[in-house]
């Protein structure tokens, strides 16, 4: 009897324990690792501006949230708060791609000027003005 | 210093003469800030984009919801998810006027901001107070505000109920430059 009580009492301590850890780690998980996800669409700048021109909210829905690849131009690099910011745009155009970039790629953004064509992996939180990607690191 | 900058920037302005009269931002900050006794939650938004029209004091403010960072991925899960619902509601906005925008200078640079912000397909006037500093690149906006989760018809599941605070802490810092 006693034996039996102690084997149930362990089973809802180890079920217990088991519960505190999946929750605990399920609390902390991590953002989205940029780097290591792959794009779920790779396009290019202009064709995703487009995209969203067209058709503001199907667009969203499609890329928002998402890990995607953008090819395009740099028109602008500038840094916010210690961060770098890539802006890709076609010369002329009015709307362009905001890229804030990942803090590790600093040094790496500051290789390229006004003109040169580049790959951006990022995430995609919308458009306002301009597409916004969050999180960005350079593709080679 | 900054007072004959803003008596140049002041004539320029009147005179009508070069006058710049939008002034924009694309990487204003706006956070928000949650304390509970189980926890303290904020995100931060680096991406608003705000226009002011000196002519009018009008200002429009305009940022997404998906670009508010939270330390912890799951409390950003949640919230764009169940309590915004971001798919729906992508943006937030914020459409208003400061007040007595022309009477502002280097020592009287309070005033009031005042307007209708719409989030979660909600609407609300807020009326706050706004510091207003004109300087030689541009203009600062900055403050803060409560709001009631409430009012905004964000329904927040009883289980967490005690995790996030009723009202929000809303904090903006808006540089902007001129408008080319």
């Amino acid at each position: 009897m006693g034996n039996r009580t102690f084997k149930i009492f362990f089973g809802f301590l180890l079920l217990a324990t088991l519960g505190l850890v999946v929750s605990i780690y399920y609390y902390n998980k991590p953002h989205v690792d940029v780097k290591k996800s792959d794009a779920s669409y790779v396009l290019t700048a202009q064709n995703l501006i487009d995209e969203y021109r067209d058709s503001e909210s199907d667009t969203n829905k499609k890329y928002s949230e998402t890990v995607i690849q953008v090819k395009g131009k740099v028109f602008e690099i500038s840094t916010l708060k210690g961060n770098s910011v890539i802006t890709l745009k076609e010369e002329g155009r009015e709307s362009s791609i905001i890229c804030h970039m990942l803090p590790e790629d600093n040094k790496r953004t500051l290789q390229f000027k006004k003109g040169d064509e580049i790959n951006v992996k990022g995430i995609c939180t919308g458009y306002l003005m301009d597409v916004i990607m969050v999180r960005c690191t350079l593709v080679d | 210093m900054k007072r004959i900058y803003f008596i140049v920037f002041a004539l320029l302005f009147y005179n009508g003469i070069n006058a710049q009269e939008k002034f924009l931002t694309k990487e204003g900050y706006v956070s928000f800030f949650s304390h509970s006794l189980v926890e303290d939650i904020k995100a931060d938004n680096n991406q608003v984009l705000s226009v002011i029209d000196t002519v009018t004091g009008k200002v429009a403010i305009q940022m997404l919801m998906r670009s508010f960072m939270f330390k912890k991925a799951l409390m950003q899960e949640h919230f764009n998810e169940n309590y915004v619902e971001s798919y729906k509601y992508p943006k937030a906005t914020f459409s208003g006027e400061i007040s007595n925008f022309s009477d502002l200078n280097a020592e009287n640079d309070e005033t009031e901001i005042i307007g209708t912000l719409t989030l979660h397909g909600e609407e609300k006037e807020i009326r706050t107070k706004v510091q207003v500093k004109i300087h030689e690149e541009g203009i600062l906006l900055t403050g803060d505000f409560n709001v009631d989760v409430a009012d905004f018809k964000i329904k927040i599941p009883s289980i967490v109920a005690n995790n996030i605070a009723k009202t929000i802490k809303v904090t903006f810092e808006l540089n902007h430059k001129p408008y080319k």
